[in-house]
């Protein structure tokens, strides 16, 4: 059994060594490359070649993949809903819309959409204490075909956008969504992190943001309360709601 | 950001759109080539077998894991999990953060057992800078944690029988654990993440308005648990879905490095409290439960002897809890020693660990958070084979993963 | 015993990995047999793998640290011939720092999705947003305030 001292920043009789210092013992070790202010540093890609299909004509033929990681969602993308319910109804409000409306405000069905722990809370909000039952929104739909709400509730990372976004497109129309939580609000305690999405306005449009980390149940049940209130002041109307943050720039 | 061609976005309601949707990496086989030789084995399906994607999305309420089924007929051939839906990169953000901030970072990853998540890597930090917690501090923390893990235990029996088809215990759950919640809100001011850890001790002492309640759910904690268990425990159903399933042996145990509920229902009695004693542990008196079939039966069984137990530790630390300061006095900026430490505690899932490097720094020079939902739901792959696909969420609601986790 | 401050530990190379895992999990008088974490750790000229084991026999655990991987190709055997359950430990540290274990049958991403191209968790891998010099870091602001030559210079942040 070997055993060699290793050059360990963390070992006890270093000081405070820093990060990217040279090597101490004899090899030529490079510094890694420390990125200047502003500057990024370039990723490292290792290739794969671990292990190779024995069949190079599976899958895809052996062509290279364009699997792009939520290319999708780069930039000439259009920012407004595009599967939006268009009809003649939307001009005139009538006794008809005020009904529907109505109707539809008391069954608000939501997709079960927890992520994280803001889901907890959701299912907090739903169970006896803080009931939701009373609202009309007691069923909580696994599928998307049969919801109307999306109550985003958990951080979302870039792996999970685009099932989510799959999910959205899936819902049929009308359809609205609830940004429950700070990290699906503005990607609250995950400002920095390299998987999440900084907020889900920027993928898809939000109608009711609850703010929290995460918002107590009876904050999500006032938030769907808010929602019930819009649905009920929009009579019919949909309006155009842009994807992304419609505050403007410089503010 | 790959090199792609930008595609523009179409939504999928558009009637005339009929373009060949490119394949994704959320579609059951991947668009790539198997990268190994167990993506190869996987992947390459035998006559009569098919992929089922059980998505990210799903009814079972562990959070965003996606397992994909190799299913003949209706049982389960083989299947392979795929995580990293919840993944943020704490262990990334942790490094470039403070000590203290730690704590606030670390306590989403186990979200309903957020004491746990958050008291590890504030004892590896009060390793390295050989911090003297107060006695009054370990106290309540361990007062804090039991009533933390009575709560995701009342959880995990809601889960397991919701997951089965029943929905009447998750309510019950979710009774107990409002109630254990509320209580902890009122001490640290939070019901679920609660940042309540500091370095070197708490955050806030007892207050009146949590001892009244603590005092209100002790007088009836027994007789709710004898009530959920005589919900379930004999229920025919749950007791035929359950008992048998998903056995595990000493050995494989051990070698899926499994720690926790489920290695304790195979008899194996390693508790990370009696093991390697932690804070007060030592000067409490409570068994390890064991059990010995190792199915999901005996899981079940085992979290219900855990609350037991931990309701007696609850009932000697209000005995012995002695005064004196909640927290010993640091420092706001905290430099520890250069240096290796490795704390590990029991959660409700298991041996919870950070392995925390310094270098002398403020700054967390690498914090290494081992997670027990994470090694333990490696034994989903071994055990749903051979079931049916309805016993997959049985299974892995018996092994009580958390993906936050689990993704970290 | 309560847990010690300083747990014992070995530092081994690549090269000895399987001999000392392999003595460590079946000797008699050693019977470590419970893998406690696996861990990839990037120490910014080199790479490391750490494990923590235990046995019934000894009161604390033993980490072993497998020393000097070379930054631009990390190699090391697996060890999933004696724990299957470090097969996604191991895989979390390829995703992490691309060290690669030989011998793993399953060594493909699991946090990130497949065809990402970086690992995060090494040294050279800085946040968007470098934490360290941002506003948000408040303790280096007030140190490097306090110097006139080190204050830094403030950017209008533009996420």
């Amino acid at each position: 059994m070997e055993v060699t001292p290793g050059v360990d920043p963390t070992s006890d009789a270093e000081a405070t060594p820093t990060i990217g210092a040279e090597g101490t013992d004899g090899d030529a070790v490079t510094a890694i490359a420390m990125a200047r202010a502003g500057t990024v540093a370039e990723p490292i890609v290792v290739p794969n070649a671990i292990w190779a299909a024995a069949d190079p004509k599976a899958y895809l033929g052996g062509r290279v993949p364009t699997v792009a990681h939520l290319a999708e969602l780069e930039v000439g993308f259009d920012r407004s809903d595009n599967a939006r319910w268009s009809g003649a109804l939307e001009v005139i409000p009538t006794t008809a819309d005020y009904v529907l409306d109505l109707i539809r405000v008391n069954s608000l069905w939501p997709l079960l959409s927890g992520l994280a722990c803001c889901a907890m809370e959701m299912m907090s909000a739903a169970t006896s204490v803080n009931d939701m039952d009373r609202f009309g929104m007691f069923p909580f739909r696994a599928s998307p075909r049969q919801a109307d709400v999306l109550i985003v509730a958990g951080t979302l990372t870039t792996k999970m956008a685009g099932p989510l976004i799959r999910l959205w497109e899936q819902m049929p129309e009308p359809k609205w969504c609830v940004a429950m939580g700070d990290c699906t609000c503005s990607g609250g305690r995950y400002k920095r992190s390299y998987a999440t999405i900084q907020g889900i306005d920027r993928l898809m449009p939000v109608d009711v943001y609850v703010p929290g980390c995460p918002p107590r149940p009876e904050g999500l049940i006032y938030g769907m309360l808010k929602l019930q209130q819009l649905i009920m002041d929009r009579r019919g109307h949909w309006r155009d709601r842009v994807i992304g943050p419609t505050v403007p720039d410089g503010v | 950001m790959t090199t792609a061609p930008k595609t523009q976005v179409r939504s999928l309601d558009d009637p005339l759109l009929m373009v060949d949707t490119p394949a994704t990496i959320y579609d059951a086989v991947p668009p790539y080539p198997p990268q190994t030789e167990r993506e190869a084995e996987f992947y390459a399906l035998r006559g009569g077998e098919m992929l089922i994607n059980l998505g990210p999305q799903h009814p079972s309420t562990h959070g965003v894991l996606r397992v994909v089924l190799k299913i003949d007929g209706e049982r389960v051939v083989d299947l392979d999990p795929v995580l990293g839906y919840l993944h943020r990169g704490v262990e990334k953000i942790c490094e470039n953060s403070d000590w203290h901030m730690v704590v606030s970072h670390c306590d989403p990853l186990e979200y309903i057992a957020s004491m746990f998540s958050e008291l590890v890597p504030v004892m590896a930090a009060e390793k390295l800078l050989d911090v003297k917690v107060p006695r009054r501090a370990d106290y309540i923390r361990v007062l804090a944690c039991e009533l933390n893990r009575i709560s995701s235990h009342a959880l995990f029996i809601g889960w397991l029988a919701l997951d089965l088809g029943g929905l009447t215990p998750i309510l019950y759950g979710f009774i107990e654990r409002d109630e254990i919640v509320e209580m902890l809100a009122a001490l640290t001011g939070q019901k679920l993440l609660f940042n309540y850890m500091r370095i070197g001790g708490v955050n806030g002492d007892l207050n009146h308005e949590f001892l009244s309640r603590l005092g209100d759910w002790m007088s009836h904690a027994a007789a709710r648990i004898e009530d959920s268990q005589t919900l379930i425990n004999e229920n025919e159903i749950f007791v035929k879905r359950t008992r048998g399933l998903g056995v595990i042996d000493r050995e494989t145990a051990l070698r899926m490095c499994l720690s926790g509920p489920p290695l304790r229902a195979t008899g194996i009695p390693y508790d990370v409290r009696r093991a390697h004693p932690y804070s007060v542990y030592p000067e409490l008196e409570f068994e390890i439960p064991t059990r010995e079939e190792g199915d999901s039966y005996a899981r079940y069984l085992l979290h219900l002897d855990e609350i037991k137990q931990s309701i007696h530790i609850i009932d000697q630390v209000l005995h012995k809890m002695p005064d004196g300061p909640i927290a010993a006095k640091l420092p706001r900026l905290l430099r520890p020693r250069p240096g290796r430490a490795f704390a590990a505690i029991e959660s409700p899932r298991g041996q919870y660990a950070v392995y925390a490097m310094s270098d002398g720094s403020d700054q967390p020079f690498r914090l290494r958070i081992h997670d027990p939902s994470y090694f333990n739901l490696q034994t989903v792959g071994l055990l749903t084979p051979g079931h049916l696909v309805a016993d997959t969420m049985a299974i892995m609601a018996s092994l009580d993963p958390i993906m936050g986790g689990v993704d970290k | 015993m309560a847990q010690r401050h300083d747990t014992t530990e070995i530092r081994i190379t690549a090269g000895a990995v399987t001999d000392v895992m392999r003595t460590l999990h079946d000797d008699p008088d050693f019977r470590f047999r419970l893998l406690a974490d696996i861990c990839g750790v990037d120490t910014g000229t080199t790479m490391q793998v750490v494990y923590h084991v235990w046995s019934d026999a000894t009161p604390d655990w033993l980490r072993v640290i497998v020393v000097d991987l070379p930054r631009n190709d990390p190699r090391l055997p697996s060890i999933t011939f004696l724990w299957k359950g470090a097969e996604w430990g191991e895989r979390e540290a390829y995703d992490m720092f691309g060290i690669i274990f030989e011998g793993n049958r399953d060594l493909r991403r699991i946090y990130m999705p497949p065809d990402y191209v970086s690992f995060p968790l090494r040294k050279d891998f800085l946040l968007p947003d470098d934490a360290s010099r941002s506003p948000g870091m408040g303790i280096r602001h007030m140190e490097q305030a306090a110097s006139p030559v080190g204050a830094p210079v403030r950017k209008a942040r533009t996420d």
